[in-house]
């Protein structure tokens, strides 16, 4: 059972990252990669509502309709998305501004509903619960190399802190949307490289 | 011509896919060969132009702070705005429902061609997302949240169809095995959002 | 139990969205004082590192009850003003209720409708006086705003702030993030003479001797001529306002200023003094 759990824990942030391997919940969450401290806290997000709303679909697993499935996990994901929202508006006020509409995108963020219905609906709540934080942790890994890069080259800074030197001239073009995906692009490439059996034929 | 402004605007600049990365899931799933790729793509802009005016309509006469005041004075200082999300995903999900109902039982042939992609649209961060950058935005009237509404799912269905072009060229190409696949379409999508940076000085 | 029936769906659905919506709006109310106090202190922020009072750095150091407190001490009024540059109504500015228009999006629409509320925050720095006001506009993404602080007479910017949705971080942004930006505004004047120029983001640099133009951020193009359009809207619909003030700048000399004069009588002076472009007989009734 502890191997299990820590199989569940372990392989999606790497071996089964939801982001480099499985092509899940892209979506709108690059944009927030410019800076790492919007980075951090969206990658927190994005753990706590996949875990709760793993959780919580667990519990129900077995009373929920079938037909009306989808609408309740959307009800459920929605429900932790607006809480999520709520406290940061009130205390994290300044980093809320900078994530405006993509905190509620993560409700159509496809890991959460992803996990929901490859997981949670099967199995008992700590083990979705464990599922949901993992997954949320691998992705939020992702998030934050991508913002690493993106804050290091493109304005010379790290958590707003200047690492590189004055006479660095920032690199434009890294803070501009196409640069994430090619980033994105590099991190798959050096994990394809590590991983050969993730190769694409 | 603000609304062609409005409407080239959401095409080129704020493309779904390029300056907001919105819907990327079923982009990079969906984007194999141009047959389906068109049909997602105008599935999109279906949803997108029917869920964006009618979310409009909602928030402005329920949610906004003070959108209830047509109910009478003592509704003047509700704010259901914390509702927005779960009313908006409750609107597109319900609307994609029904037309999946509809298409099914009058347009059979329809159905067949377009109805596969109708329920990985509910899901659609672009189509929520559009829903969200009208209420931040704060159009005027439902007529310019419908042209945003088209200009978005055009500016989608331009972005799929090109990225499904490229991957058709892209299958015969010699790439390093780490890069094939999911690799070289990060790359090549942003590449294609470069180009269309170039959008970016458009004025109307 | 049948999970599949349709009375259990339907019961089973509005169950769900009842519990949801129950814990939600309570979640709504109890956070949304915070939530409030939130807006209005970063609005009052923005206007005290405007005024020059304090900068920014200092102010995120503070709670938002410090911020108020801050506010309230130098502010000497805040006042609600017309499209003709008439005062209209009084802004609240004790500390425990302090009222703000910060609904710059409303108001932009209603200049542009011709019939605009719009604020003067007069701050008190030094012993002289400092006027604030908004602007507010479209950069490249979203909605971007600021407030332009003008000395006693508004003859000469002495400060200002801006801040922006979701412009281009390390590009549009920079308009909030650079300091350089907004201290090029300290000492510039808002263009009378010309209406359809009263200030100018000028790209490739400013004249050295233009007294009305700042410099544009290299690579944020868009951003910087929204915010040229927004200032020029917004300096256009205070225009009455702020020449009202300079033409007025002789008597506040000699006396008759601030909170005298700001007071009830001011409408009526202000308007008569604009109306002759008098400044002797003005005096003499002050």
């Amino acid at each position: 059972m502890n191997e299990d759990l820590k199989k569940t824990l372990l392989n999606p942030i790497f071996k089964g990252n939801p982001i480099t391997v499985l092509v899940l919940g892209i979506c709108s969450s690059l944009a927030v990669t410019v800076q790492l401290k919007g980075a951090c806290v969206m990658a927190l997000s994005v753990i706590i509502v996949t875990g709760l709303s793993s959780l919580i679909v667990s519990l129900l697993r077995n009373s929920i309709p079938n037909r009306v499935r989808i609408i309740v996990q959307l009800v459920v994901v929605a429900m932790m998305v607006i809480l999520v929202d709520q406290v940061l508006r009130a205390y994290a006020y300044s980093i809320d501004k900078q994530l405006s509409v993509y905190i509620g995108l993560i409700i159509t963020n496809c890991i959460v509903m992803g996990r929901i219905e490859a997981f949670a609906l099967g199995n008992k709540p700590i083990p979705s619960l464990l599922d949901g934080l993992a997954n949320g942790a691998g992705y939020g890994l992702i998030l934050i190399i991508v913002a690493f890069f993106r804050e290091l080259l493109g304005s010379g800074t790290l958590f707003g802190f200047r690492v590189l030197p004055e006479s660095y001239v920032p690199n434009n073009l890294v803070i501009l949307p196409p640069m994430a995906l090619i980033i994105l692009g590099c991190i798959v490439w050096v994990q394809r490289s590590i991983q050969k059996d993730l190769q694409e034929k | 011509m603000e609304y062609i402004s409005l409407f080239v605007k959401s095409i080129f600049v704020d493309n779904m896919i390029f300056a907001y990365f919105l819907g990327m899931c079923s982009y990079l799933a969906v984007s194999k060969n141009v047959k389906t790729a068109n049909g997602l793509g105008i599935a999109v802009i279906f949803v997108l132009l029917c869920t964006l005016p009618l979310n409009y309509l909602l928030n402005k006469f329920v949610l906004q702070p003070g959108a209830l005041s047509w109910l009478g004075d003592s509704f003047k200082d509700v704010d259901l705005s914390f509702l927005s999300y779960i009313l908006f995903i409750a609107v597109i999900a319900a609307f994609v429902q029904i037309v999946e109902m509809v298409v099914e039982k009058f347009l059979p042939s329809l159905y067949s061609s377009l109805g596969i992609f109708l329920p990985l649209i509910a899901v659609n961060c672009a189509i929520l997302g559009g829903s969200l950058f009208m209420q931040q935005r704060e159009f005027l009237n439902v007529g310019e949240a419908a042209t945003y509404a088209l200009g978005s799912g055009i500016g989608w269905w331009l972005a799929i169809v090109a990225l499904a072009a490229i991957r058709e060229k892209l299958a015969y190409s010699k790439v390093p095995a780490p890069l094939k696949g999911l690799g070289i379409t990060f790359m090549v999508v942003g590449l294609m959002g470069m180009a269309f940076m170039t959008f970016m000085g458009i004025s109307l | 139990m049948n999970t599949n029936s349709n009375v259990y769906t339907i019961v089973y659905t509005t169950i769900i969205v009842v519990i949801a919506a129950a814990i939600l709006a309570i979640a709504a109310m109890a956070l949304k004082p915070k939530q409030d106090a939130n807006i209005k202190a970063e609005t009052i922020s923005q206007m005290l590192a405007a005024s020059g009072l304090t900068d920014m750095n200092a102010l995120s150091k503070m709670g938002n009850d410090q911020i108020l407190a801050k506010y309230s001490e130098n502010v000497k009024a805040a006042f609600l003003i017309d499209a003709a540059g008439n005062k209209t109504g009084e802004l609240e500015t004790a500390v425990d209720d302090i009222e703000l228009q910060d609904n710059l999006k409303v108001e932009n629409k209603n200049i542009a409708s011709g019939d605009p509320s719009l604020p003067v925050y007069v701050f008190e720095k030094d012993g002289a006086e400092i006027n604030v006001i908004p602007c507010y506009g479209a950069g490249l993404w979203g909605p971007i705003w600021g407030y332009i602080a003008f000395n006693a007479d508004c003859t000469e910017i002495v400060g200002a702030y801006f801040d922006h949705a979701s412009e281009t971080p390390g590009l549009g942004a920079k308009i909030k993030d650079e300091a350089w930006f907004r201290e090029q505004f300290v000492g510039k004047t808002v263009n009378f003479a010309n209406a359809d120029q009263l200030f100018r983001i000028v790209k490739g640099g400013a004249p050295k001797d233009d007294k009305s133009a700042v410099d544009a951020i290299t690579g944020a193009t868009m951003t910087c001529n929204g915010l040229d359009a927004a200032l020029n809207t917004w300096f256009k619909a205070y225009m009455p306002f702020l020449q009202k003030k300079a033409g007025a700048a002789g008597i506040d000399e000699a006396g008759c200023c601030g909170e005298g004069c700001c007071g009830e009588g001011c409408g009526g002076d202000h308007e008569h003094c604009n109306g002759e472009h008098n400044h002797q007989h003005n005096h003499q009734e002050g």
